[in-house]
């Protein structure tokens, strides 16, 4: 943290702007993420392994791990498509659809979630038609894969439109003028290109697509061993004053977020790395 | 040969080519010289098959290729900032347009590597196939980028403003060099500059455009010597210009004559045209223009004085051999013009 200040600033205003970072730091962010660690181990080893190893338990981890499983791929194929498009060719309405990437970010989850509900639920649009074939999207698995991509679609995008933005043409063209295809082209040029952004695109969504609490709480029904995410069984156990197993569930997904902070970090240093002057 | 048919080519409402036509000579070294937005780099990316005319037929050899991509054209293309793959070593840059190639095709792997070393040889880089383009300096990685390029034996080599982003030395050496490559390979050759020092050194010929058409085709003696327009006389080495009137065979400035002309010419207004090497700096005879020194440096072998003439605002400049002291600024001398062009008022030759 070696900011140069272009004025010489007061000592003591130094101190206590960086007092007041650290302490807000320390209360808000680093005090409950202890007490989720403390909480979680309060009972013993054996009651946080047995509050991890229980079905319904299970059942919630290999959910989330499903849902981010398909929901994290198919926003890896959006998200290229969208920024290849984006900025790679120039057609009409390119700024309506980087308006509609960014959709996620500025709607609540929770609407997202209701108007899955009046759209694919039982007394919505596709509703009748769904059941007449048998089709189930909400209350189920479908709904709570589709919420999740609504949410964590921007992530993705947003990382590479710049990235790809400043790169330019030039390689593909390079490329295509020396006999590729447009698959090798991608394959052998694009993507090596973009890695770390799309690495770290991946990363941040993974972390969401695990996390989402809003959209998939509406469309889940929360279904106990059926429907339930980690973060949906985290608030079941928590209203049944099932503190220490909530703590045990809540302190796998703080976990994944330290996890993912480590792999951020490491990947941003590697990303301005290979934007410096040697090889990656 | 290449032949180009009234190509036109708009980017909205801006009119990039206006119905170009040009002939490119077997092995020859030609230059598309024009400022900015003149359509120069447009004109070679539909050579190369990355841009399309919207009008128009491009043909290699008699044959028309107007709808091939430019993987199909056998083209090689040399961009302004190299456009080197970053994550490959120079040696798999250089490899990289071999190892696209159908299976069939494909040479074995040992050969595109030893293929890529001669032309790493050719193109004076030869220990450096295991560096990444980072690693090397910006004359370097151009020589790659002509190498990968040539890797795929094109027909035709295409250069959008290869020594754009170098420094001047540097810049300086890869031109003498690149004409040396091309003589030996004797490659049909096109490069975009707006450098015309640069087109006049290298090129065979030299294509002037402006504004999305040709101005002028010519050797570089001519487009120097002989100037189709006041455009080319004045973007094309560097010229004065003097609003003049014609009366009875001279050019008058200020009811001053001061300038004769060769041949027939009407009467009226015009404007004439001259290098600053083909004035005479004295104390002033009939013809003279008076001259009022405002600045003088040197440039190489003479002095460059800069002058407002006759009173006005109007700014001339001289070159003087510079083995005798230079005018002393605020001095008066007399100008007197020995050849000259006259173009129109507004630029058509006359």
């Amino acid at each position: 943290m070696s900011v140069s200040v272009p004025f010489r600033g007061d000592r003591m205003v130094r101190i206590a702007l960086t007092l007041a970072a650290t302490a807000f730091v320390a209360l808000f962010l680093l005090l409950p993420l202890i007490a989720v660690f403390v909480e979680a181990l309060s009972k013993g080893v054996a009651v946080f392994v047995a509050a991890l190893t229980e079905p319904d338990a299970l059942a919630a981890i290999k959910l989330t791990l499903l849902v981010a499983g398909i929901s994290v791929p198919l926003n890896v194929i959006f998200g290229i498509c969208a920024a290849w498009a984006i900025t790679k060719f120039d057609f009409p309405g390119k700024s309506l659809l980087i308006t509609f990437i960014d959709l996620p970010f500025s709607v609540s989850p929770v609407v997202v979630g209701l108007v899955y509900v009046l759209l694919f639920g039982a007394q919505g649009w596709f509703g009748p038609w769904l059941i007449e074939h048998g089709i189930r999207i909400i209350f189920a698995v479908p709904g709570i894969v589709m919420a999740t991509v609504f949410v964590t679609f921007p992530f993705i995008a947003r990382e590479l439109i710049p990235l790809m933005a400043e790169q330019g043409r030039d390689d593909e063209e390079a490329a295509l003028s020396l006999g590729a295809g447009g698959l090798q082209t991608f394959l052998r040029v694009t993507l090596p290109n973009i890695r770390w952004g799309l690495l770290y695109g991946v990363l941040l969504c993974n972390a969401r697509a695990m996390g989402e609490f809003g959209a998939v709480s509406v469309v889940s029904g929360h279904l106990r061993g059926l429907t339930n995410t980690m973060p949906l069984h985290v608030e079941i156990l928590y209203n049944e004053y099932n503190f220490t197993a909530a703590f045990a569930v809540a302190s796998l997904l703080a976990l994944l977020a330290l996890l993912t902070l480590v792999l951020k970090s490491t990947l941003e240093w590697k990303f301005d790395y290979s934007h410096g002057s040697v090889r990656h | 040969m290449i032949a180009l048919h009234n190509i036109s080519k708009r980017f909205g409402t801006f009119a990039a080519l206006n119905g170009v036509d040009l002939t490119v000579r077997d092995g020859e070294f030609l230059a598309l010289l024009g400022p900015s937005g003149s359509g120069k780099t447009t004109l070679l990316r539909i050579m190369a098959g990355l841009a399309f005319p919207d009008q128009g037929q491009v043909r290699f050899h008699g044959e028309d290729v107007t709808a091939l991509g430019v993987a199909d054209r056998k083209v090689g293309f040399v961009f302004q900032h190299y456009a080197l793959f970053k994550h490959m070593t120079v040696l798999d840059n250089v490899g990289f347009g071999l190892s696209v190639r159908p299976r069939k095709e494909r040479p074995p792997k040992a050969k595109i590597r030893s293929r890529a070393r001669e032309l790493l040889e050719l193109v004076q880089l030869g220990g450096l196939g295991d560096r990444y383009p980072a690693q090397l300096s910006g004359g370097q990685r151009q020589r790659v980028a002509l190498a990968r390029a040539l890797a795929v034996e094109p027909q035709l080599l295409l250069l959008d403003e290869p020594f754009g982003a170098l420094d001047a030395k540097v810049r300086k050496e890869l031109r003498r060099w690149l004409r040396q490559l091309h003589e030996q390979m004797g490659l049909t050759s096109i490069f975009v500059t707006h450098d015309q020092e640069e087109a006049l050194e290298l090129a065979d010929r030299v294509v002037v455009m402006e504004q999305g058409t040709i101005e002028q085709v010519g050797s570089p003696e001519e487009v120097y010597m002989t100037p189709s327009s006041g455009f080319v006389s004045r973007f094309v080495g560097d010229s004065n210009s003097l609003p003049v009137d014609l009366f009875e065979g001279s050019a008058y400035f200020h009811e001053r004559p001061i300038y004769r002309l060769s041949g027939e010419t009407g009467n009226g207004g015009a404007r004439l045209d001259f290098r600053p090497h083909d004035v005479v700096l004295d104390a002033g005879g009939a013809d003279a223009l008076p001259l009022l020194v405002t600045g003088v440096y040197r440039r190489g072998g003479s002095w460059r004085v800069e002058g407002t003439v006759d009173g006005s605002s109007r700014i001339v400049e001289v070159d003087v051999v510079a083995d005798a002291a230079p005018p002393a600024i605020g001095s008066r001398l007399g100008l007197s013009i020995k050849r000259a062009r006259l173009f129109a008022a507004n630029g058509a030759p006359q």
